[in-house]
């Protein structure tokens, strides 16, 4: 298990089955929320809000159209359990505790865009030295870009004052797409040999070069010396 | 990775240096994580302090709220934080945000706590920062964390430091990225829209208190320290040198040695705030200077003072 894609094949890309299978999990989830989208957007626009959703959804399939043509796509016999499991997981849900059907799923739909948007982080599965230009490398930075943008559309709908009587009931759906889309991220992830859990202890390029820096080492070690120096004048 | 619970989220926390000791609890600013403060656990370590660090909630390997983070939450961590380190006595220091998160703290528990460092921190939020915070959430919004640290680079670092590190930044960058999610960050940042200032309850704070600020901090500048120094009694204000906002990066040597000099003064009764300003040395283990009398402070160009107001300098 390594915390990035890859190791990187010949050229700096990222292995196919592994864009494959990252392309297909976001393609299902982008879907969804795309087919999500269709199906709520109001004959005539009329209201911002009825904008944004507009928005987003045009968005969605921008994102659907670059993942099917930046992907290096091979086959993967695993493919159709998966999307299949992760299609049912997508499945709308009305959001508990709010009694109005249309408020509940509506509520839902942003619950789920915020995790999808702010929980998955396909950009941060880069290694560092993939090729700045490669296609894939390139989608999965754009998606994440994008992705920080299109959560405001949900963020300003679930943190709105419509919703400050039911503020707990929101935060429950909202925490429990992120758990979901999070977890089944990382087991997707995982089944191409990339472990997230622990990336923060990965050393990157700029930490090596800190800890060769001769200077640096030196101007850390001054206080620890001094110290040292202090505690022997003492005894 | 140890790990403690507040509620029903889990914080990531390291604990280095001999159990029983005076101990240090270090809070990150925005953007920051457990890892930044490594060179000050060593430090502080090696001269017999306990060090506790940990990611903020929303920030890092902790937990992240996904809508909401209340700052009183940020508060009930640092208060289990410091029933886990025991009954000795306890400084607590913070950076920018975590200033903020310090002084609340020493507010609402300072019984608990031995001395307070607020590091380029605000009690309150002033015309320019707000509109400064309200550009770095659009810089977030916009342009995810990476924009928002190219902001806060220059912000907060001087050209000394980033003129030699100037080819290495996107790298420099990447841990913070890697462990900062937009939408937490956002939540962190949103937790100021309500932001009440503190400046009338800093009188509370009766513990010794070292208040750290940058000679060039335009972020959180000399008025937003000053408003410490003249409300919390037993304070001292200690400008650093060549420092901006971010001097606890760029300068950890020097600033390691001053919390410790600060500690073993507060634990030998040598302490004496009184309101005073000093000048940090520009290297670890040099003479901490009174501000020069009759000068004033608040100004980048020497300034003479008015006659009543000379009594301010030690």
């Amino acid at each position: 298990m390594t915390p990035f894609l890859g190791p990187l094949e010949e050229g700096g890309h990222i292995p196919a089955h592994q864009q494959t299978r990252v392309a297909a999990f976001l393609m299902s989830a982008h879907g969804a929320q795309a087919r999500a989208l269709a199906m709520s957007l109001p004959g005539g626009v009329h209201d911002g809000w009825q904008l944004e959703m507009h928005v987003q959804y045009c968005r969605e399939m921008e994102i659907l159209s670059l993942l099917a043509r930046a992907t290096s796509w091979t086959a993967d016999p695993m493919l159709p359990l998966l999307a299949w499991s992760w299609e049912a997981a997508w499945l709308p849900r009305p959001a508990e505790g709010i009694a109005e059907m249309r408020e509940a799923m509506l509520v839902d739909m942003a619950a789920f865009g915020h995790a999808l948007h702010g929980a998955l982080r396909p950009a941060a599965l880069l290694p560092e030295d993939a090729r700045e230009i490669d296609p894939f490398a390139m989608a999965m930075r754009r998606l994440e870009l994008e992705s920080g943008r299109l959560m405001q559309g949900q963020t300003l709908f679930l943190k709105g004052a419509r919703f400050h009587g039911a503020r707990a009931a929101v935060n429950a759906a909202v925490e429990r797409r992120h758990v979901q889309v999070r977890e089944l991220w990382d087991v997707m992830l995982r089944s191409i040999e990339v472990d997230i859990t622990n990336r923060h202890l990965a050393e990157t390029a700029f930490q090596i070069a800190l800890r060769n820096n001769a200077l640096y080492q030196a101007s850390l070690q001054g206080a620890a010396g001094k110290a040292e120096q202090k505690g022997a004048a003492k005894n | 990775m140890p790990s403690l619970t507040h509620g029903l989220s889990r914080i990531r926390y390291e604990l280095a240096g001999p159990a029983g000791a005076p101990a240090f609890i270090l809070i990150n600013g925005l953007t920051q994580y457990v890892e930044i403060w490594h060179p000050y656990r060593e430090a502080l370590a090696a001269r017999g302090f306990r060090v506790a660090i940990f990611d903020l909630l929303g920030q890092g390997v902790s937990e992240k709220p996904t809508l909401f983070i209340n700052q009183d939450d940020q508060v009930g961590v640092v208060r289990d934080l410091v029933a886990e380190l025991g009954g000795g006595p306890v400084f607590i220091g913070g950076i920018s945000f975590g200033g903020v998160i310090a002084l609340r703290y020493a507010i609402a528990h300072g019984d608990t706590i031995a001395g307070l460092i607020p590091i380029s921190a605000f009690a309150e939020v002033s015309p320019q920062l707000y509109l400064l915070g309200k550009a770095m959430m659009t810089g977030l919004v916009l342009g995810g964390t990476s924009y928002l640290m190219d902001l806060l680079f220059p912000m907060n670092l001087s050209n000394a430091w980033i003129g030699p590190h100037m080819s290495a930044l996107e790298m420099a960058k990447r841990r913070g990225w890697l462990l900062n999610d937009v939408f937490a960050l956002q939540n962190l940042m949103e937790s100021f829209l309500d932001f009440e200032p503190l400046t009338p309850q800093l009188s509370s704070i009766r513990v010794p208190t070292m208040i750290l600020n940058g000679e060039y901090d335009f972020l959180t500048p000399r008025p937003l320290q000053e408003s410490m120094r003249v409300h919390i009694p037993d304070s001292a204000l200690v400008i650093i040198p060549n420092a901006y906002h971010a001097f606890t990066l760029e300068k950890p040597a020097l600033t390691a040695d001053l919390l410790a000099r600060f500690a073993e003064d507060v634990l030998a009764g040598r302490w004496h705030g009184k309101q005073t300003i000093w000048v940090a040395p520009e290297q670890p283990g040099g003479e901490i200077t009174p501000f020069p009398p009759g000068f004033d402070h608040m100004r980048a160009i020497p300034t003479k003072l008015p006659a009543h107001k000379e009594t301010t300098t030690p």
